[in-house]
């Protein structure tokens, strides 16, 4: 049988970096082939070379047997091919209809929107979707997004779908019910790929699986062949230890956040009620699927999101000390990894030795008001760019927005831990970062915990809370539902997620 | 390879664009030396005066005259000369006044406004004998940035507290302005003795005095200059000053008194804009008169641009631009060409600086 | 004293018109994600086309008019080349625009003699016997021809926005222009495109204000008008017909101020020629007053370039 779509041998690099070196992949239709790999191992660009977004350098595409070479997306749109990106491309202020009709345009609006509405509800039901074609996308969850992500490709007649990283903001069963619903759309006669780095994703739903590692494709495999360990080995190279816990040695509450209650800007209730303390030497995690109020409570904890009510105290010479500013909470002896590095800790455009000296300069310690040294502020910066391996640093006045994920989250590290916290908050340190980064960043965790501090770490990978929490609370609709010690059981953890509402 | 060994910013666009059959690359640079920016800057600068020069010659001016008045005579008549001199200083005060607040993400575009405050504050000293003789002066100096100040604080906190977009609400208080100040000339303020619609003439000792024979205008600017200088590049305000400008979410974020930085640096560019109206006022005709801020407001953005709001190089461009303004002047006399001239020439310059940008930033390859 | 009410109304639309129809023209461009600064210069541009090509043909006002809104179209691609194709900060750009054009129509203005000639340009027209009727004849049926026309404009223009196929991709570009480019619509192109065709209104409305409000040309004869224009489109949160209503409190002031003085009120006179830019200041504050913290109605991308697949 000829594959649905085979990429045969494809190149593409970006000035010197090699993205894609002889990758090969095939789809069948009626399969569900999983592409797993690690962040950064050539996914995604194999991805974007399917749907048009990407021209490769050398190789071919092959659909149904005859070669292609597209040029855009509106042409691998029209050949079939339809991705359902990570980061929706849905445009919030338009309603269902007009976000499907955009993509999949017919000559007269008024009649367009009729007969693309018909079809929604048509293969909404057959689908089990539930999806109002005229509700308007923001207001949707981001379930339901997804799913007029798939009904927009699957009403511009896609045979071929990618799904990039699906299950990556869904609970445990939203993330069932997808991948069944995509399962049944597979039987239709579809190929479905599905783009992840979640071994338990490809081991429950896929036919088959190919594991990509630095731009190669490493094996083609039935996944159901190998146990969860051998394909970790296939798609990191080596197994990485895991970070070894000592036995928690908790002293007094650092930092207790009472009653914690923040409202968005359109009226909708973020955060309720949030109550909990964290000890010194104490690690608390705070688990939940994005979404769920998670970023305003970071932002609270940042001080740069004010409550309408509630208080943070952080324990100051014994006493307990309310807390609103940045300013402030640092003064106190806390510090932030925050989400979303470019908007809350580094400056893009500014050098390394500034995005790491702001730290210190309200202190005095690099010269009064009137006169900075920048000699000391180089030196600090220097030593700390050594003692936390930040790599890719060719000078110290280099913008900091050139340097890797991995490499931006430990300076940011570097700056945050240089002055020695008590109490850290840092918000899903390693997304967007690769096994090794990740390893790293755990590991500085884990120290600071040893040091004393109270770190309260707040992340949608349930796997990063399990294995370096010593207490966790789980997260939903903007609640604090339930709370664990560890060792936590995973299945609890995972029910308290979707439970309770 | 590991991602983290190198850098993944530049990531060249998508697919190869065609252009009647030549396929080019877009790419960002992933850095570039400060010899070449310089060099395409200096290059594109003198593209759009040489436009200007084309559309001069056009309008009547002939070729050779060009140079002539432009540089020649510009330089080397002690009268103009002077003149140079002398218009140098509230240019450069205005190019400082927008560099700092466009250093703070704020767009004083009211400059013009901040100005004709600046003059009224100190005529308003003048005119009732505040002070005794010898402190008249720096009474009046402190008097136009107070008044200035005072107006570019509206617009500074209606921004802060309401969000009201600066780069309108400054532009329209110019408008307000300026015909407060018709309506002071024209009214309370019109000189009994010819009856013309100006303020009396200052007093000698309220004007700058003369310094080794130029005015003292220039003096005063670059010392002010100086200041402002070792303001943004030596000091923790500076400092600050230069994260608000790149993020000022990351900023407040780090615990920077965003608000504070912001304000003050709003605030320091009124009061900048307000002693060069002063200075005009005294400098020129020694009184308060109807035009005396017409053209400041683009030259301002102009030379804030141009240095990319370093305070040194904002000199180096004000005294170039006081070249031009005085050669328009001298065009408007000799060839009967317009002033607006010299608006149009800035504007061509602007146009092909930011134009400029884009080849800085990016690299096109082209692919055969 | 009724007859000047009566009065004030009627002159009410010819004062709003460039304020309707720059709006207008804004609103395309900003719904689209660009942020327009020029107005100003455009109109200038727009108002020298019509009294220049007026003078050369000697006379065809409603042709003069025409070529005014393609001059304006022809001169706004130097702002969308700068803007959409070459990446500058809309708001320099804007601001280098508007001097441009100042300058420019100075030293044009002076070099053709088109400087303070005066034109019969476009005169009031009566649809008689409507005209005749006490109070709304004098109002609704003698106004000139392009008064007439701005609410078919209005009309046409809101209806494409809404309810097709090319203000659906507009609106878009305007707030997802990821979205967009994943849809497979050229982003660029229709941001340029765009800024042409605001562009041309906003020249029309130029044009208006020369040819037939005060029917001759002087520097800067917009005096601020393309600025108040872009308060009303953050006033009229990027919806045309309350741009409408907008422009017909704006015109109901400048109507009114010859009118109070000839009413023998006591007014300074240059207060009073402050009075539209002051209460244009006031609607901003109200405006930003009444949305504290309130989700906004701004195109959701607008005033940043697009840029595909540049990753930070």
């Amino acid at each position: 049988m000829t594959p649905a779509l085979d990429l045969v041998d494809i190149r593409k690099t970006f000035d010197s970096f090699v993205a894609l070196d002889d990758a090969r992949f095939s789809a069948y239709s009626g399969e569900v082939h999983a592409l797993l790999g690690e962040n950064g191992a050539g996914k995604s660009s194999l991805m974007n070379v399917a749907c048009g977004l990407y021209t490769p350098d050398a190789g071919q595409m092959l659909l149904y047997g005859a070669e292609v070479s597209l040029s855009g997306p509106s042409e691998a749109s029209a050949r079939g091919i339809g991705m359902v990106h990570q980061h929706f491309k849905l445009v919030k202020p338009f309603t269902v209809a007009e976000n499907i009709l955009l993509a999949n345009p017919r000559r007269n609006f008024g009649k367009g929107i009729r007969e693309i509405s018909d079809e929604i509800r048509k293969r909404s039901d057959a689908l089990g979707f539930n999806i109002d074609p005229t509700r308007r996308v923001g207001e949707l969850s981001v379930a339901e997004q997804q799913r007029t992500e798939i009904l927009k490709v699957l009403v511009g007649g896609a045979r071929i779908l990618i799904l990039d990283e699906p299950t990556a903001v869904l609970t445990d069963q939203e993330a069932e019910t997808l991948l069944t619903t995509v399962r049944g759309i597979a039987a239709e006669g579809a190929a479905i790929i599905l783009v992840t780095h979640k071994l338990a994703d490809v081991k429950k739903f896929a036919d088959r699986v190919t594991v990509m590692r630095g731009g190669k494709t490493v094996a083609t495999i039935d996944p159901s062949t190998k146990t969860t360990d051998e394909l970790t080995e296939l798609t990191v190279g080596a197994n990485l230890p895991l970070p070894a816990r000592t036995p928690g040695q908790f002293g007094r509450r650092r930092i207790e956040v009472i009653n914690l209650r923040c409202t968005r800007a359109d009226g909708h209730v973020a955060l309720e009620d949030a109550s909990f303390h964290v000890r010194a030497g104490e690690i608390y995690g705070i688990a939940g699927v994005s979404g769920n109020g998670q970023s305003e409570l970071a932002e609270a904890l940042m001080g740069v999101r004010t409550p309408e009510s509630g208080l943070i105290q952080i324990e100051d010479a014994g006493e307990a000390v309310s807390a609103a500013s940045p300013a402030r909470m640092r003064a106190l002896g806390a510090a932030f990894i925050p989400a979303d590095r470019y908007s809350y800790a580094l400056a893009g455009s500014l050098s390394i030795t500034e995005n790491f000296a702001v730290g210190g300069v309200g202190s005095g310690r690099y010269g009064s008001w009137s006169r900075l040294r920048q000699s000391a502020m180089k030196r600090d910066a220097e030593a700390a760019i050594a003692a936390f391996d930040v790599q890719g640093v060719r000078t110290l006045s280099q913008k900091a927005a050139l340097l890797s994920g991995g490499n931006a989250q430990k300076l940011v590290i570097a700056r945050e831990f240089s002055r020695s916290p008590n109490v850290i908050v840092a918000h899903s340190p390693s997304r967007g970062l690769d096994a090794r980064a990740t390893a790293a960043v755990h590991s500085r965790l884990m120290s600071a915990r040893e040091s004393g501090a109270a770190v309260i770490l707040i992340s949608e990978d349930l796997d990063e809370v399990l294995a370096l929490s010593d207490r966790i609370g789980v997260m939903t609709h903007g609640r604090l539902v339930a709370e664990f010690d560890a060792p936590a059981d995973r299945q609890q953890v995972g029910r308290a997620m979707v439970g309770h509402v | 390879m590991s991602e983290d060994a190198i850098s993944t910013i530049p990531v060249p666009s998508a697919p190869k664009r065609r252009l009647r059959g030549i396929r080019f690359n877009l790419e960002v640079r992933r850095d570039i030396s400060s010899w070449w920016q310089a060099a395409y800057l200096a290059g594109f600068i003198a593209l759009g005066i040489g436009i200007s020069a084309i559309i001069l010659i056009w309008a009547g001016v002939p070729a050779g005259d060009l140079v002539d008045q432009f540089l020649v005579e510009t330089l080397t008549d002690s009268d103009n000369l002077r003149s140079v001199l002398f218009q140098g200083a509230p240019f450069i005060l205005v190019g400082l006044s927008a560099s700092v607040a466009f250093r703070a993400r704020f767009w004083n575009l009211g400059l013009e406004g901040q100005m004709i405050w600046g003059g009224i504050g100190a005529t308003f000293i003048s005119i009732h004998h505040i002070g005794p003789e010898a402190f008249r002066l720096p009474i009046m100096i402190f008097a136009a940035a107070a008044c200035a100040m005072a107006w570019v604080a509206i617009a500074g906190q209606l921004k802060l507290k309401l969000a009201v977009n600066e780069i309108i609400s400054t532009l329209l208080m110019n408008y307000v302005a300026l015909n407060f100040l018709y309506h002071l000339l024209y009214g309370p303020w019109r000189d009994a003795t010819d009856g013309f619609p100006h303020s009396p003439k200052y007093a000698d000792f309220e004007r700058l005095p003369d310094v080794f024979g130029f005015s003292g205008a220039l003096p005063l600017a670059l010392i002010v200059a100086l200041v402002i200088w070792w303001l943004v590049s030596f000091t923790r305000f500076g400092f600050y000053m230069k994260f608000v400008q790149a993020s000022d979410k990351v900023a407040g974020a780090v615990g920077i008194p965003v608000a504070r930085i912001t304000l003050i640096s709003v605030l320091l560019s009124g009061a900048l804009a307000g002693i060069a109206g002063f200075v005009v006022a005294s400098g020129q005709e020694g009184r308060l008169i109807q035009n005396f801020s017409d053209g400041y407001l683009f030259s301002g953005i102009l030379i804030a641009f141009l240095s990319r709001n370093n305070p040194i190089v904002a000199v180096i461009v004000a005294m170039l631009v006081s070249m031009l303004f005085i050669s328009g002047q001298s065009l408007q006399v000799f060839y009967q060409i317009p002033f607006a001239m010299v608006q149009l020439v800035q504007a061509i310059v602007v146009i092909c600086v930011a134009a400029s940008e884009f080849l800085i930033r990016h690299r096109i390859h082209i692919v055969r | 004293m009724y007859e000047l009410f009566i009065n004030w109304i009627a002159n009410t639309p010819g004062y709003a018109a460039p304020y309707a129809l720059a709006a207008l023209g804004l609103i395309l461009c900003e719904r689209a994600g660009v942020l327009n600064l020029t107005a100003e210069g455009i109109m200038l541009v727009g108002a020298l086309s019509g009294i220049g090509a007026t003078l050369i043909m000697g006379g065809y006002p409603p042709v003069a008019i025409i070529i005014a809104m393609i001059m304006a179209a022809l001169v706004s691609m130097l702002f969308a080349t700068m803007t959409v194709l070459l990446r500058v900060n809309q708001v320099i750009a804007g601001l280098a625009m508007v001097f441009f054009c100042q300058g420019l129509t100075a030293l044009l203005g002076n070099l053709f003699e088109w400087k303070n000639q005066p034109i019969t340009g476009i005169g009031r027209i009566d649809i008689w016997p409507l005209s005749e009727i006490p109070v709304v004849g004098h109002i609704f049926f003698s106004q000139d021809m392009i008064v007439f026309l701005i609410v078919p404009i209005f009309y046409l223009v809101n209806r494409m926005l809404t309810r097709s196929m090319v203000g659906l991709r507009l609106r878009a570009v305007g707030e997802s222009p990821e979205a967009s480019d994943a849809a497979g619509i050229n982003v660029t192109a229709y941001r340029f495109l765009t800024v042409m065709a605001g562009s041309a209104l906003v020249g029309l409305a130029g044009a208006y204000i020369s040819v037939a409000s005060t029917k001759i040309w002087v520097d800067n004869v917009t005096a601020g008008r393309g600025w108040i224009a872009l308060a009303l489109v953050i006033f009229a949160r990027w919806r045309p017909w309350r741009a409408l209503l907008g422009a017909l409190l704006f015109g109901a002031i400048e109507s009114a101020m010859p009118r109070i003085a000839a009413a023998g009120i006591k007014v300074p006179q240059y207060f009073m020629l402050m009075l539209p830019y002051v209460v244009t200041l006031g609607v901003m504050i109200w405006v930003a007053w009444s949305k504290r913290g309130g989700a906004t109605d701004e195109p959701g991308a607008l005033g940043q370039p697009h840029v595909r697949e540049e990753r930070r």
